[in-house]
């Protein structure tokens, strides 16, 4: 009787010591993200230094050979080069594109959620189906939207066949699949906007281009920066359509380091190497996300 | 009293010989046919020693990662006859090939088992993983086991080498499961056309009907015409003289491996890399006379095809055949029970096989058969069971069973099905009975004159090579659409090999 | 006098401009619907008539294909192990994650920034340096190939996110009626509990339907630690692409089956999905 209550009490002392409290709730959580993310980095530094490359489960240490020989692979460097050269593509068209019809159905009297709404699906459709989806409507022997290109505007040969195509390709189904994100989050940032600022500018009778570079832009500029970060990060990771659809080529048009590096770790089977490069892109990726996180300034950080 | 002595000796020789011979009578006797359906007569039936327990494993459970090909597609949908005998319960899980490389590679890194059966793809799989998986002479040379029917040497000798063997013949990591080989398929509606016929031969003065003395030459000047010709609306039936299957992948090695090999060359200096496989290649080969030839004979035969080839892996290009597009392609003979199936395919009964082009010194057409082993990692238990199954599915009679069955089936690799008389009359006459139930035999002709060692190619088998092969085809690639000229990406291409091996 | 003809003119022209924003409008949704209308009006077809050309807009419906699928194919075991890995992950990342979120939010450590940072992070990592080591741990555990190693995989990528999205949410519930609970006597537990957690319901389920879609979607995960006895449907897509050509009309009713409960669950979730898309930092 005595003991059940002193147990009470001393529960109650517990949940009201906020200090542990706090640190039992963040517990699991720390623990578990030590698991995912601590381990596997310390463990890919462990095997970059060993050569799997004549043995997959007994390789041989060689400290930092591996490290050398991907920062001296011209390979290497030519995937990183397409990636930004691929990556700047798509980001820009996706921004470009996605802040327009942000402000297009910003602008709209009626009926924005509908169109916002149809607008955005494809950012649900799963990786492995949008590749699956491209490959099908861009075959040029019974793809629909080939049968299009042909049709009306006369391009009758198969996309994924030349490097500009396959590069086009690959670029045109990011763009469909994740120009309604940046839409999404501009138009957001749009309908979060002071609308006394804008009132304002309606009635000093600046033209509609004005008001977009004085008043709109500098308000959503923030909004925009994030589409901008998020994109950038994604892209760089970007394997699923590649490997679905051109694995990298024609000629190595569009071998992005993402999908180098599965190459070496899976094809390959080179681990070693696999986590030497897999590092440098956390290391890249990395850097963006801080970039992005100060550009965000204070808010919940 | 010395020769009481000899003739007791000679007497217990004798009886020695009697006992012997008798008791290997006895040990022949006591071989017992194994309760699985399918046998026919004339093929080795699957045996066992007397009293040998088919259920002793049962319960267990196998795990067999395999490439989703035809073979174990019918494999799977046949498996319960092998469940029935024995209990054991195998799991088939089928992926792609980079999905099988990926998966084998991961668990043999963590020495896990997960599948006890793997399909060993030799040069892609099996040539760096040759102490992950056992020596199958362990449990084929074990009295109280069975024995794979009809001996190692009812399997084709050539592909018993690639695919069981690396480095030596020590050990026997495999035994051969499936063998895909590219041959050369036709159109015989357009090819026997007698009006193209003859206005060809009025042209050239020659027959243009793709056979086993075509050279590569020929095979150009064949589509070149039959394009320009569909260009010209002069030839209705197909779009292009040729497809081929360029895409930056696998399939662009193989392709023009039929090429660089029927002109004498290869990709490394060292001899017998194909069959028997080393550890170091030795120098690369690229930056001969031959080989920069024939990447320029390569580019120029994409000149006449369909221009879509540069997208095309085996199966694009099958794709591009089954609609229609293609007088001619150079294709895994697997796709010939799909170009027979009217869901698949708009050339139903038009196409007719041969072997791949002659170049200046022979015939290549290039073999990528595969064979399956059991993991080293599994437990003892695990390990026979898994060998019951590889008996199993190895067996002429179960390949004989999949050779019939509805799914498609293999190509046996066995010399005893093809003395079969159904199966031979089948291949030799592609419009009988046999033939239609058994729409694999449409390629057998072919496939078997390809297996001929004068006519085949194996690709090296390194441990290195699906590195290898990725040079290969990327520089190909970039010298078939990209700016690379023929001597530079083979240049290219030999330095990077020979830097990859460290020669 | 003037002053109203220029407003007329202008009302017309603004008439004019509505209408043009219309129309592009439409033209951005056809973009944006048309493939998967395609692919849902592909699944329906026979596969004669899938691959005319010019295409067949009018043709009898077969249900033929999803027919085949469930009886013959076995791909009710694929659903149901999909549903099963992606909801069970999405329960644990929302447990887990609203927990260290609402503490990570209330809290005061030292370091949160860069404990912020960290766990967003993790999610930043590229899938192939990351499989190699987690399959080294689950092999260990004898995990791989198993449900629970998948559910594992799954919260490694829902975890963070779980985490970001309601630390974010939580900023939005104002802590005064916290802070009046906790003068009453309740504990910090119980006032996260019946306070704040109710409060914030909404931003769970969209993180929630988030998690799922990630889940659901996810190919490569599953590709490397699932067995033949867990492969979700995403893998079954990927095994219509055979050696010997894609099945086309399989793929294209297995890609409906994916996409359909994500498109509902992406409708119903709409309004709080652009916050979970920017992870969160946008408020």
């Amino acid at each position: 009787m005595n003991k059940a209550r002193e147990l009470r009490a001393h529960r109650r002392g517990i949940l009201h010591d906020e200090k542990l409290t706090e640190r039992l709730m963040i517990t699991p959580a720390i623990i578990a993200l030590a698991v995912i993310s601590i381990f596997p980095l310390l463990y890919m530094l462990y095997i970059s230094m060993f050569d799997y490359s004549m043995s997959v489960n007994n390789p041989t240490f060689v400290g930092f050979q591996n490290w050398a020989r991907v920062l001296k692979s011209k390979t290497f460097w030519a995937c990183w080069k397409r990636t930004g050269y691929i990556a700047g593509i798509g980001i820009s068209v996706q921004m470009v594109l996605g802040i327009a019809v942000a402000l297009l159905i910003y602008r709209l009297p009626k009926g924005q959620n509908v169109i916002l709404t149809l607008f955005m699906l494809p950012v649900f459709v799963a990786p492995i189906v949008a590749g699956l989806l491209g490959r099908f409507l861009l075959n040029s022997t019974y793809g629909f939207y080939s049968w299009i290109l042909s049709t009306f505007f006369g391009y009758s040969e198969e996309l994924f066949a030349n490097p500009t195509g396959a590069v086009i390709g690959i670029v045109a189904i990011d763009v469909w699949e994740w120009t309604p994100l940046v839409t999404m989050i501009v138009l957001a940032g749009l309908q979060s906007m002071d609308l006394e600022v804008l009132e304002a500018a309606s009635i000093d009778g600046a033209s509609y281009l004005a008001k977009l570079r004085y008043v709109i832009f500098p308000l959503a500029s923030r909004t925009i920066l994030v589409a901008l970060l998020i994109r950038s990060m994604d892209i760089l990771r970007y394997v699923d359509t590649i490997t679905i659809i051109t694995e990298g080529g024609p000629a190595d048009a569009t071998r992005t380091s993402g999908y180098y590096l599965m190459q070496t770790a899976f094809r390959f089977q080179n681990f070693g190497q696999a986590a030497v490069m897999g590092i440098i892109m956390i290391a890249v990726i990395s850097v963006l996300g801080k970039l992005f996180i100060r550009l965000m300034g204070r808010g919940v950080m | 009293m010395k020769k009481d002595l000899s003739r007791l000796l000679s007497l217990l020789l004798c009886l020695l010989l009697t006992l012997g011979a008798f008791s290997a009578v006895c040990a022949e006797e006591a071989l017992v046919d194994a309760p699985f359906e399918g046998l026919v007569e004339g093929l080795p039936a699957i045996q066992a020693p007397e009293g040998f327990d088919w259920r002793q494993f049962e319960g267990t459970t196998i795990n067999f990662i395999s490439e989703n090909t035809t073979p174990s597609t019918a494999i799977a949908a046949n498996i319960d006859l092998f469940e029935r005998v024995t209990g054991i319960k195998v799991v088939i899980e089928q992926a792609d090939l980079n999905a099988v490389i990926e998966k084998v590679g991961l668990d043999v890194n963590a020495r896990t088992a997960k599948y006890q059966v793997a399909y060993l793809d030799p040069q892609q799989i099996m040539a760096k993983n040759k102490d992950n998986f056992i020596d199958l002479n362990k449990f084929n040379n074990d009295p109280t086991l069975p024995h794979v029917p009809g001996g190692l040497e009812d399997f084709f000798e050539s592909q018993m080498m690639c695919c069981g063997y690396m480095g030596d013949t020590d050990k026997l990591l495999a035994l051969p499961y499936d063998n895909a080989t590219i041959i050369l398929g036709y159109r015989a509606d357009v090819f026997e056309n007698e009006t193209y016929k003859k206005a060809f031969m009025d042209e050239y003065g020659y027959d243009w009907t793709p056979n086993p003395d075509m050279t590569w030459d020929q095979y150009y000047e064949v589509a070149a015409y039959i394009t320009r010709e569909a260009a010209a609306g002069n030839i209705t039936e197909v779009k292009y003289g040729c497809g081929m299957q360029a895409k930056q992948h696998d399939s662009l090695m193989c392709e023009f491996s039929c090429v660089l090999a029927a002109n004498g060359g290869d990709y490394f200096q060292a001899e017998n890399l194909g069959s028997i496989g080393a550890y170091n290649p030795g120098p690369a080969a690229l930056d001969s006379e031959v080989a920069i030839e024939s990447a320029a004979f390569y580019k120029k035969l994409y000149g006449v095809a369909d221009p879509s080839s540069t997208s095309w892996d085996w199966s694009g290009l099958a794709e591009g055949y089954a609609a229609g597009n293609l007088a001619m392609i150079c294709e895994w003979h697997e796709f010939s029970a799909d170009f027979e199936n009217p869901s698949k395919s708009q050339v139903v009964g038009k196409t007719k096989w041969t072997i791949t082009p002659k170049g200046t010194v022979r015939n290549a057409c290039i073999y990528g058969g595969t064979g399956i082993g059991i993991s080293a990692y599994a437990t003892e238990e695990e390990q026979k069971a898994a060998w019951l199954f590889l008996v199993w599915a190895t067996s002429p009679q179960t390949q004989y069973l999949c050779l019939t069955s509805e799914s498609g089936g293999s190509t046996p690799t066995r010399y005893s099905v093809y003395a079969l008389p159904d199966v031979a009359r089948g291949i030799s006459d592609p419009d009988s009975e046999e033939a239609a139930k058994m729409p694999n035999l449409k390629s057998s002709g072919a496939v078997q004159l390809a297996w001929a060692t004068e006519n085949s190619y194996l690709r090296p088998k390194i441990p290195a090579w699906p590195q290898c092969d990725t040079i290969i085809y990327t520089e190909l690639s970039k010298m078939l659409v990209g700016s690379l000229s023929p001597e530079d990406a083979m240049r290219s291409a030999n330095e990077q090999l020979n830097e990859l091996t460290g020669n | 006098m003037s002053k109203g003809r220029k407003k007329g003119a202008g009302s017309t022209k603004k008439l004019v401009l509505n209408i043009v924003l219309y129309i592009i409008a439409v033209f951005l949704v056809l973009w944006s619907v048309l493939p998967i209308l395609w692919m849902a009006i592909s699944s329906l077809k026979v596969s004669t008539n899938m691959f005319t050309l010019p295409p067949q807009f009018i043709f009898r419906p077969e249900l033929g294909t999803y027919k085949y699928m469930f009886t013959q194919a076995g791909f009710g075991k694929f659903l149901a192990n999909s549903l099963i890995a992606s909801i069970s992950s999405t329960l644990v990342a929302l447990f887990i994650g609203s927990l260290g979120g609402y503490a990570l939010c209330r809290g005061r450590f030292k370091r949160q920034k860069d404990i912020s940072f960290w766990i967003i992070s993790t999610r930043m990592a590229p899938i192939p340096a990351v499989i190699l080591p987690l399959y080294m741990i689950f092999s260990r555990l004898r995990m791989v190939g198993t449900m629970p190693g998948l559910v594992f995989a799954y919260t490694t990528f829902n975890l963070p996110f779980a985490l970001w999205m309601m630390m974010a949410f939580f900023a939005d519930v104002s802590p005064a009626l916290e802070e009046a609970a906790r003068v009453d006597g309740t504990s910090k537990f119980g006032a996260f509990l019946r306070i704040a957690l109710p409060a914030a319901s909404p931003g769970l389920a969209a993180t929630g339907v988030l998690c799922m879609m990630f889940a659901w979607n996810d190919y490569v995960f599953a590709s490397a630690l699932s067995g033949a006895s867990t492969q979700t449907i995403p893998i079954a897509a990927s095994l219509l692409v055979t050696q010997t050509g894609i099945a086309w009309g399989q793929a294209m009713a297995t890609g409906t089956i994916i996409v359909m409960p994500m498109l509902l669950g992406g409708l119903l979730m709409r309004k709080y999905l652009v916050k979970g898309f920017s992870m969160g930092a946008v408020k």
